[in-house]
Formats: structure tokens, C-alpha cells, sequence
């Protein structure tokens, strides 16, 4: 009884046959479509979730990937306790999310790369305040968080300024504070780089990481950026049409998808293109330079075909790039 | 408690963060009164004149009375939620430990307050300026009796926002005609805030006094005027308190069916 109990704590999140549908009314197009519409609603049900299922443990830092529309945001939105799912059993700290019970929400944190909860109008400060009665955080607790924050994410100066008056990239970090003040053992960001610079968006991850680890925090992140997942998840769930894909290592993932090597040829004399054509595919070819996607199967064959019929120089043999490894994850590719 | 008086606080600084804007509409509610009272100071030119049962003293404490029951009552923040809700924004307030009933309530008593202190300044400016013939009512247990019914007013204003606020869970894009239609149209036609209800039929007055409006506008201001007293009161204020628990508890079940429909747009 004891040792099971422990599991369930341990395992932060679990979700078994969770499915949500939306009732969407359609539309024609036009002024006439308008008013049918209105008269006879055709209704629609969108299966937005279909049967999906997963665990993660405590201080694991998962990400979330696939195409637009495919159920991500959903998945973070029924897991937060903001949408009520169609079926399925959800659990998060031993809590029922839907409950929204105030134990539960203060364990937790969703941060929307386009939403803001920040008072437009004040300073930052003045939210900050506002979260810290909300969450009923003690005055010390809430001075150390903050004054932590504010150093990680390099924000001090702008604690006083008004919302509206601050660019995109600092208001996201402020959010961020906003987000976390409270110390949440459970956090869901959706797209949290999105809009920002290159410099911001290595800031940003650089916190989340630091923030996983230092307080074990359990994570779960959607991004379209590569960056953001490559340099945080060890874990990734690859969510399509509502179903996941594949739940596992990042690496593996690599090895289940990669079906190419790439070939890099530095030649030593002048050859012909189109011998080196009939070997594999020549993806860039800028004397003395060459690369070539062979698949994976044939590498080392097309290697020593090469070696034997052009003059070399030099010869790479690489894994493709996990940029475009997830690409064709992303358009469904098997 | 401590997190409502914080939003109260915040409120207030939001209040305060458009001064221009707020100078503006406190110029437009004193500029809206010297309108209506030379209107019918025009009106009831001849002393004598009675209009339904109102001369002249009376009329124009109606008309004072319903500016500022008005503003205290029908003024209200809480007209957002429709906007929030479609737009997406109150799942804000769903991921919090905050209830958002509650959190309405406090801003719109935190911008009552300072509306409200506003006014008696600028009402007692108008009174030195203006002299008006006006009705002060002196009876301790008229204005006590006033009080109570103000504050149900104002609660029962609230529940009503809120249960028509929550059909755009269901209608993100009717939302705000019904809005309009009830708490404009409806409240103002039949709370007396566009005038007195006694002018109506007898047996029209009766069934309206079944229904929550009169208790938002007329009852109070009758209230205060002294013309509702002893078994008239209890019943009136049974019948008020019997609305705010029925639609509180309607609020409620609406809320929770609702918030299964909520699809948090907005991304």
C-alpha cells in the first residue's frame, strides 16, 4: 500500500485515455452563409485528442512537439484545468485538474507565450504584489523568489515601468516572473520564446533549464523552435491529429526516423557531378565541396564507391541534422 | 481575505493610471446633472404643477436620487466578462487560487468607492451652486433601511451581469446583443432608472414588484424618500433577498456548466 502510494507521487503526471472534443458550427462563405448559419447550424465535432496516454516523473522536463493544430495547446489547456476533458483520467500531484482545487493551483503554473497576465497599465511590481496575495505567498518566501528571478532573468531595472511601455522581449521575461513567483512544482509553457530575439530566447531557456533543476521542478514545453527543444529535452512527445507518434529519448527518436547519412566529400581534382549523382543525392555541390544524403542502409557501400571513383580528399559520414529529422516529423513522414 | 484587498488596491491604482480619462467622465456626470435639472426645473416652472403624482421638490430628488443610485449600482466593472470570456482572457483567472465572482465584486466596490467619493464632492458643489429645493432625509431608520437595500442592490446588479456575462460560453459572439438587451433595455426599463414606477398600472406595478428590478433602482431610492416603510419594507426586502440567493445559486450551476463549454481561445 505504502510503496504504491510512493509511485503515485512520483509519477507527477498521468494521463490515460484522455480525449477532447470540440463542437464547432460551421460557416459558408459569404453574407448568405452568414444568415443559413444562422437559421440551420450544421455542427461539426472536432476530435482534437483522440485516446492519448503518457506518464512523466517528478523533475523530468518533457517536450511537446508537433504541427500546428495538433492538440498541443489542448493537451496544456486540460492539464491546467482550464478545458474539461470529453474522456479520459488525468491525475497531477494527485490532484483532478478540472476540480481546480486552490491546493492544486498553487502547485502549478501555465505560462502562453501570448498571454499576458500582467496589469497593462501598472508596473510589474504591482502584479507581482497581486500574485503574492492570490497565492498567499509569505513575505519571505516572496521576497527570496523574487529577488532570485529578477537576477536570473536580469530584470531589475524594469520592475517599476508601466506594462505598456516595455518591448516584447522584456514583458515576456516579466511574465515569466509573474508565472513562477509562486514557485510552482508543475509547470506547462506554450511556445515561451515565441516573438523574441535570439538573445532573449537563450535567456529564456537558460532559466527554464536552471529552474528544472534547481527546484526539481516537473516541465512540460511546447515550441516550434529546435533550439528551445534540443537544448532542454531529453524527452519529447511528437503529438499529430490528436494521437501521439512517439513518446521517448530525443536520440531515439533520431534513430527511428533518420533514414539518411550524410556524406561530406572535399575533392582534390575537378569531377564529374553527375557520376557523383548516380551514388546518391547531391544536396550541395560548390567545388571543392560536396555533400550528399545517402540512405542509411548503403552508407558505408556509397562511401567506398566514392573512395574508389573520384579523388578525395577528405570524407565525413554524419547523422542528418535533428533540425530536419523532426521537420519530416512534423509533416507526417514514417 | 488579504488577496481581495489587494485587488482592491490594484483597482484603485488602475483607476488612477488614466487620470484624464477618469477627470473626463467625472466632468461628464456633473455636466449630465445640471442637464437634468434644468430640464425639469423648466419643466416644473409653475410652482404648483403636479406631473403623476410628483411636484416639483419631489420630482427633482427622483431624478438627483436616480443619478446617483444609478451610478452606484448600474456602474459596473463587471460589464468585461462577456469580453473576457470570448476573448479568452479569464483563463487568467481559472489558473489561480482566486474566485472570480469575488474578484468582480471587489473591483467594482473598489471602483464604486471612488466614484462615489467623487460625487459627494462634487454634489455638494451643486447643491451650494444650484440651491435646490431638495428632500434630506432625516429619519435614522429610513436611511439605514436605505443603506441595506443599496448593498443588495448592488449585489443583486452583480449576479445578473454575471449570469448574462456566462452565455457567451455558449455564444462567444451573441454575447454582447443580450448583454445589451437585459442589462441595458431591460434593467433601465424596469428598475425605474429611466422613471418613477408608480406612474405605471397598479396591476403592472404588482407583477414587477415580483421581479428582481425594482430592487435595483426604485425600491432603494423609495426607500430613501420614506414613501416604503414597516410591512411594505419587509416584504420588499424578503423579496430582494429571496433574488440574490436564488440567483446566486443559479449563478453558480450556469457558471459550472459553463466553464465545460469554455474553450479558453485566443491560441
Amino acid at each position: 500500500m505504502n510503496g504504491s502510494n510512493k509511485n503515485v507521487i512520483e509519477k507527477t503526471i498521468i494521463v490515460e485515455h484522455l480525449s477532447k472534443n470540440f463542437e464547432v458550427i460551421e460557416k459558408k462563405p459569404g453574407l448568405i452563409g452568414s444568415i443559413s448559419s444562422l437559421i440551420t447550424p450544421t455542427k461539426k465535432t472536432i476530435r482534437a485528442l483522440k485516446e492519448i496516454s503518457f506518464t512523466i516523473m517528478k523533475g523530468e522536463l518533457v517536450g511537446f512537439i508537433g504541427p500546428n493544430g495538433a492538440g498541443k495547446t489542448t493537451t496544456l489547456k486540460i492539464l491546467s484545468g482550464l478545458l474539461y476533458p470529453t474522456a479520459g483520467f488525468i491525475q497531477i500531484l494527485g490532484y483532478d485538474p478540472w476540480k481546480r482545487d486552490p491546493a492544486f493551483l498553487k502547485q502549478i503554473s501555465l505560462v502562453m507565450g501570448q498571454k499576458n497576465q500582467l496589469w497593462w497599465d501598472l508596473p510589474a511590481i504591482d502584479s507581482l504584489e497581486l500574485n503574492r496575495a492570490i497565492y498567499e505567498i509569505p513575505d519571505h518566501t516572496y521576497k527570496e523568489s523574487l529577488t532570485e528571478l529578477v537576477e536570473l532573468l536580469e530584470v531589475k531595472k524594469l520592475l517599476y515601468t508601466p506594462v505598456r511601455k516595455l518591448s516584447l522581449g522584456q514583458r515576456m521575461r516579466l511574465e515569466l516572473i509573474a508565472a513562477l513567483i509562486h514557485r510552482p512544482k508543475v509547470l506547462f509553457l506554450d511556445e515561451p520564446t515565441i516573438g523574441l530575439d535570439v538573445i532573449a530566447q537563450q535567456k529564456v531557456r537558460d532559466f527554464i533549464f536552471d529552474y528544472n533543476r534547481r527546484f526539481q521542478a516537473t516541465i512540460m514545453l511546447t515550441s516550434h523552435n529546435m533550439d528551445d527543444l534540443m537544448d532542454l529535452a531529453k524527452r519529447v512527445i511528437v503529438l499529430d491529429k490528436g494521437q501521439i507518434l512517439f513518446d521517448g529519448n530525443l536520440k531515439e527518436l533520431i534513430n527511428q526516423f533518420a533514414k539518411e547519412k550524410i556524406i561530406k566529400v572535399l575533392l582534390s581534382k575537378e569531377a564529374d557531378i553527375k557520376k557523383l549523382d548516380e551514388i546518391g543525392k547531391v544536396k550541395k555541390f560548390e567545388f571543392p565541396s560536396a555533400t550528399l544524403s545517402i540512405p542509411r542502409e548503403v552508407a558505408a557501400v556509397a562511401a567506398s564507391e566514392i573512395l574508389q571513383n573520384f579523388p578525395v580528399a577528405d570524407m565525413t559520414i554524419e547523422e542528418e541534422p535533428i533540425e530536419e529529422i523532426i521537420r519530416r516529423v512534423f509533416k507526417g513522414e514514417k | 481575505m488579504s488577496k481581495y484587498l489587494q485587488v482592491f488596491k490594484i483597482s484603485f491604482q488602475q483607476e488612477f493610471a488614466y487620470r484624464l480619462n477618469f477627470v473626463m467622465w467625472r466632468v461628464r456626470n456633473v455636466i449630465q446633472i445640471f442637464l437634468v435639472f434644468y430640464l425639469w426645473d423648466a419643466v416644473f416652472a409653475n410652482p404648483d404643477r403636479v406631473v403623476f403624482g410628483y411636484d416639483r421638490e419631489k420630482i427633482l430628488t427622483y431624478v438627483f436620487g436616480l443619478l446617483t443610485v444609478k451610478a452606484l449600482v448600474l456602474s459596473a466593472r463587471a460589464m468585461d466578462i462577456a469580453g473576457e470570456i470570448s476573448r479568452g482572457e479569464l483563463s487568467n483567472y481559472l489558473l489561480k487560487p482566486l474566485n472570480y465572482f469575488n474578484y468582480w465584486i471587489t473591483r467594482d466596490i473598489s471602483s464604486k468607492a471612488l466614484n462615489l467619493s467623487f460625487a459627494i464632492v462634487e454634489t455638494l458643489i451643486l447643491v451650494i451652486i444650484l440651491k435646490p429645493p431638495f428632500f434630506i432625509q432625516s429619519n435614522l431608520l429610513a436611511i439605514l433601511g436605505f443603506l441595506v437595500t443599496i448593498s443588495l442592490a448592488v449585489f443583486l446588479f452583480s449576479l445578473l451581469l454575471f449570469i448574462v456575462s456566462s452565455l457567451t460560453f455558449w455564444m462567444p459572439e451573441a454575447g454582447w446583443g443580450i448583454h445589451f438587451l437585459v442589462t441595458v433595455v431591460i434593467v433601465e426599463f424596469l428598475s425605474g432608472a429611466l422613471f418613477p414606477l408608480d406612474i405605471l398600472p397598479g396591476s403592472l406595478q404588482n407583477a414587477l414588484y415580483f421581479t428582481p428590478f425594482p430592487y435595483l433602482i426604485f425600491f432603494p431610492l423609495q426607500v430613501y424618500l420614506g414613501n416604503i416603510g414597516g410591512l411594505e419594507f419587509i416584504k420588499g426586502l424578503s423579496i430582494s433577498v429571496f433574488w440574490v440567493v436564488f440567483l446566486w445559486f443559479s449563478m453558480k450551476a450556469i457558471w459550472q456548466k459553463g466553464l465545460k463549454e469554455y474553450q479558453a481561445y485566443g491560441r
